[in-house]
């Protein structure tokens, strides 16, 4: 797998949603989804899966587990319980791909209990790229990587994070799940142009698309997955499409769950910007 | 809880030589640093390094709130400030760990509010736990008393014999 040239090609799947149990209703009645994702750490790889998820499968909704666990950038190789988990649960969802973060979440056996940024650093791409190759190891699909929203950078970096990112997917073979909320905050958060992120990123190697909301505190803007996506993140996902539209973009929320005509109106909005058809 | 003198090379776990011992070293300062108090790692912008430090502890209260929603609800607006205070140098166990380990240490100084107290005690009646390993079902009977509440458990299911 890590020797493919050329991005594995998705049918279109249009926009798609986060599937979490509080809102597995909403979701559910979703006349038009076709794309849904749900953190892999939440389904058990062999026992029932949560009704509102089944009913998802049956209709022939797309669901890819998201994992959050992994902690693919930490230095000590991957914990092979949890890749054996994570590639029975693609299994079990017969997904077409699978997501991690470019993260780490633990070190010396504590709990970060977070997403924590890697320096961006060669020994940091290696490290990565070696747990991304034993996770491949042991699963029968595609992974895609999901660079994420840090709030501080590492002193002594070597790579933008563009190059850090591209290095990446190219030695690994791996496919980008891009967030455009990370785009949008680390860019707020560094003064940096987003959109010269975007034109140097492999865009065709994007499998999928995370757009969700944030809140400024103190200065600093906090991808928070409970507040309502900004227009400028919607603005960027025009930019991203126009550029080279993905197959597929999704709302992730994580909790603050608005009224179901909100996260309606919050998927519409993504629809309009990305040109893709209403999944309401 | 890890303190600097209990986490050595010896207890980080296997580490790859292709990329030890640089990116192990730093990863493990930094979370020691977000989750223990210990010193922030030279060269990082501290007002943005304590930024995601408390953002970090109101996330962590945020899931243990939906893991033990009496304990969170008895606090109120403070909730959030009462947990990340308990929490600032106690790296997360889950949070369903981390819920009880606060509730017994409140419970411990007479401090947990009374609207926690059944919620408590009925995990108390229902589950062995030894504050170091995962909680594991009992599978005999069990009477538990704690600030002012008690439970009694038989056969998987739990009573509240008394409320504070």
């Amino acid at each position: 797998m890590a020797d493919r040239l050329s991005p594995p090609v998705f049918p279109s799947y249009g926009v798609g949603i986060g599937w979490r149990p509080e809102i597995g209703g909403f979701v559910e009645g979703l006349p038009g989804l076709r794309f849904a994702e749900v953190v892999a750490e939440s389904v058990h790889a062999h026992g029932e899966l949560p009704p509102g998820l089944q009913i998802l499968l049956d209709r022939g909704v797309t669901v890819v587990p998201h994992g959050v666990r992994l902690s693919l950038g930490g230095a000590e190789p991957v914990d092979p319980d949890r890749v054996e988990h994570f590639a029975a649960v693609a299994e079990r969802l017969h997904a077409p791909l699978v997501s991690e973060h470019i993260a780490f979440v633990r070190a010396g056996g504590v709990e970060a209990g977070h997403l924590l940024p890697l320096p961006r650093t060669r020994e940091a791409v290696d490290a990565v790229v070696a747990n991304v190759r034993r996770v491949q190891g042991s699963l029968s699909v595609p992974i895609a990587l999901e660079p994420i929203a840090a709030l501080f950078d590492w002193p002594d970096e070597e790579l933008t994070e563009a190059q850090f990112i591209s290095e990446i997917l190219e030695k690994s073979g791996a496919l980008l799940l891009l967030d455009i909320a990370n785009v949008y905050a680390n860019a707020r958060n560094r003064g940096t142009d987003p959109l010269d992120l975007l034109d140097n990123l492999p865009l065709d190697r994007v499998a999928y698309v995370h757009v969700a909301g944030g809140a400024e505190h103190q200065g600093l803007y906090h991808d928070t997955h409970t507040d309502e996506v900004p227009q400028p993140v919607l603005d960027l996902v025009t930019e991203l499409c126009n550029r080279h539209r993905p197959p597929a973009l999704m709302l992730e929320r994580d909790g603050d769950y608005p009224p179901a005509a909100t996260l309606a109106a919050e998927l519409d909005a993504i629809a309009k910007a990305s040109g893709y058809p209403a999944v309401t | 809880m890890t303190t600097p003198s209990e986490s050595g090379p010896a207890d980080r776990g296997p580490v790859d030589p292709a990329v030890a011992p640089g990116l192990a070293a730093r990863q493990a300062a930094l979370v020691d640093a977000l989750t223990a108090g210990s010193p922030m790692p030279e060269g990082i912008d501290p007002f943005k390094f304590e930024a995601a430090r408390v953002a970090l502890l109101r996330k962590r209260a945020g899931e243990v709130a939906r893991q033990w929603p009496m304990l969170a609800a008895a606090f109120g607006d403070r909730w959030k400030h009462e947990f990340a205070t308990w929490a600032a140098t106690r790296p997360t166990q889950g949070s369903l760990r981390d819920g009880w380990d606060m509730a017994r240490s409140l419970a411990a100084r007479n401090a947990l509010p009374a609207a926690a107290a059944v919620e408590l005690a009925e995990r108390e009646a229902a589950w062995h736990y030894n504050g170091t390993e995962p909680p594991r079902s009992r599978r005999t009977p069990a009477l538990h008393s704690t600030a002012g509440a008690t439970t009694l458990q038989l056969a998987g299911r739990v009573w509240v014999l008394r409320r504070p």
